[in-house]
């Protein structure tokens, strides 16, 4: 088991185990992605942030083997994908996005059976497969059919069956997404934990929190482009002033307060009926539009968030 | 796109494990509907309609000793086709199984490969279950329904029906979307193979080209190698061995291709 500092000190050495160039992949005429780069370090959480449809879940099967690239390169763990299937797929974990446990098997067994596909010796798998039970808490389900668990449950048990093979990397697609809040943040422990313990996770999420909670890097992708990348501080202080006010006007007034804000504030936004201006001093402009005299039913203030670079860079409507 | 792919036999191995499990926990319960259905094949047309028949026979036996042995090679057809129809789907596109399994070092290939094996397993052990029940009731009524030695070929040549007809139901299911699809395939395939592969009168004794046509399905020589081998076999029935093996063999690797391609985009 490592520390955190040790983990960053690998982090800090740049060891790549996932690296992308120039990575395409077309369905017909459809270009779910477009050339992109990026690397994955040793021992750090990587996240790949975006709206529906903006190639995330490609990329991800791009690199456990359910989709082939259509150009550019790809390598994992040093292997490339294309020639060298089998051999990535032995090094790395993959926790899907919809679940699909094996219904006909109870739970300790779908472990069991997971990881005869790995070759894994009887003894040594029957240790794991308890072990993990209980790093997911799932050890007094472990008799239990897999259709009377729970979605949080049955994430969980995706995790442990994904850990099986002792994976160097572990692909996470939209780890919590359908959880309730309990659910979901016992599952961001557990993910930390394993990155603790110098997993290299790679996961995908729309979760603005979850990235911030979780992920060393990341990049926001749109469209099937890499839109930014970095760290989430970093992203942060690069598109975004670090305070948001968010105020209510009645709409008949919203035009004079988009005004006065536009003078005085960074940048101004508008998302429906409320107005978002960023600042770097929100009780000066709080001050500026109180003395406007406009009245407003409330004003929220706050600091910026990696959700306010998210719908800077990939627009406020709504993506199908 | 994309090259003609060979399955390993390890991951074959373990997709044929992984099914053989789930089998150990609920083979009472699997194993019953497929072991009554010919019986009541059996009793109806066998001894119902046989006694109308009874008086000349077929080809000198009664008509129960007639129609036994082709029972064996339906009934390894329905179970294998079973399998490879409904089943695969669900495993394909309900419970996604397949995604799970081919995202660990076993690839596509292997589940296919594993899929048809498993099927020629279920077919065999199934047909082993009935030809021991043909074997005793034969014996209690003093009408031997099987009458060779030869007839402990049958459980290995059921396994080879059974590989054979999960092709072909695995080569239906790699091109379908909708699971209500199957009744095409039942109705249209399975059915008129059950009907006029010389199980219930011997086709070959109809004008051309019905025997011609018969010749080129598969459940006609599946029924010919298991008369033979249970009544004791001519030479001949080698040629019918060697069309399944080629026709198999020459299938095969079609919906290996495209299951793949359901499988990995």
């Amino acid at each position: 088991m490592r520390t955190e500092t040790e983990r960053r000190t690998e982090a800090g050495a740049r060891q790549a185990t996932v690296v992308a160039r120039r990575l395409r992949k077309s369905y017909g005429g459809f270009q779910a992605v477009k050339g992109v780069d990026f690397e994955v370090y040793r021992g750090e959480c990587f996240g790949f942030l975006g709206p529906n449809g903006a190639g995330k879940t490609t990329t991800m099967k791009m690199i456990y083997g359910a989709a082939i690239p259509t150009g550019g390169e790809l390598t994992v763990a040093g292997l490339d994908v294309k020639s060298r299937e089998r051999e990535v797929k032995r090094r790395i974990g993959v926790v899907p996005q919809e679940n699909n446990l094996d219904e006909d098997l109870k739970v300790r067994e779908n472990l069991l059976v997971y990881a005869r596909y790995y070759d894994l010796p009887r003894k040594i798998a029957l240790r794991r497969a308890d072990e993990l039970l209980e790093f997911v808490e799932l050890s007094e389900k472990a008799d239990a059919e897999v259709q009377h668990l729970s979605g949080g449950m049955k994430r969980r048990l995706l995790i442990a069956r994904a850990l099986i093979n002792d994976p160097e990397i572990v692909v996470l697609d939209e780890p919590t997404t359908g959880l309730d809040p309990q659910a979901r943040h016992l599952v961001w422990e557990r993910l930390r934990k394993l990155a603790s313990e110098g997993k290299t996770l790679v996961l995908t999420t729309h979760y603005m929190e979850e990235a911030a909670q979780l992920c060393d890097r990341l990049v926001i992708m749109e469209g099937g482009e890499i839109a930014s990348a970095g760290t989430p501080r970093g992203m942060i202080e690069e598109h975004v002033s670090p305070e948001v006010l968010e105020l209510r006007p009645d709409p008949g007034s919203l035009e004079r307060l988009l005004d006065v804000l536009e003078a005085e504030a960074e940048a101004v936004e508008r998302a429906g009926e409320a107005l978002l201006a960023y600042t770097s001093d929100a009780s000066n402009l709080m001050q500026r539009v109180r003395d406007s005299g406009i009245e407003f039913e409330n004003a929220v203030h706050r600091r910026a968030g990696l959700e306010d670079v998210f719908l800077r860079l990939t627009g406020r409507q709504l993506i199908d | 796109m994309g090259a003609w792919r060979v399955p390993s036999p390890r991951g074959t191995f373990r997709v044929w494990q992984r099914n053989a499990t789930i089998f150990r926990k609920y083979w009472k319960t699997l194993l019953l509907p497929n072991f009554f259905e010919p019986l009541l094949y059996l009793a109806a047309l066998g001894l119902g309609l046989g006694t109308f028949i009874q008086r000349g026979g077929i080809e000198g036996q009664s008509y129960v000793q007639f129609i036994a042995p082709g029972l064996l090679a339906s009934n390894a057809m329905f179970a294998a086709s079973f399998e490879s129809t409904f089943n695969t789907f669900v495993k394909l596109k309900i419970q996604r199984t397949y995604d799970a399994i081919v995202s660990t070092p076993i690839n596509a290939e292997d589940v296919v490969a594993g899929e048809y094996l498993w099927a020629g397993t279920r077919a065999a052990l199934y047909g082993t279950g009935f030809l021991a029940v043909l074997a005793i009731l034969g014996a209690a009524f003093g009408e031997p329904l099987v009458r060779s030695f030869w007839a402990l070929l049958i459980p290995p040549m059921l396994l080879l029906i059974g590989v054979m007809f999960s092709v072909t139901g695995t080569l239906f299911t790699s091109l379908i979307d909708r699971i209500d699809l199957y009744s095409y395939y039942f109705t249209l395939v399975v059915t008129p193979l059950f009907l006029f592969s010389g199980i219930f009168f011997p086709v070959q004794d109809f004008p051309a080209p019905v025997p011609q046509i018969a010749w080129l399905t598969p459940l006609y020589h599946a029924v010919n190698v298991c008369r033979e081998l249970a009544t004791g076999p001519s030479p001949g029935v080698l040629a019918d061995v060697a069309w399944v093996l080629v026709f198999t063999a020459a299938l095969a690797l079609f919906p290996i291709r495209f299951m793949r391609r359901r499988l990995i985009s």
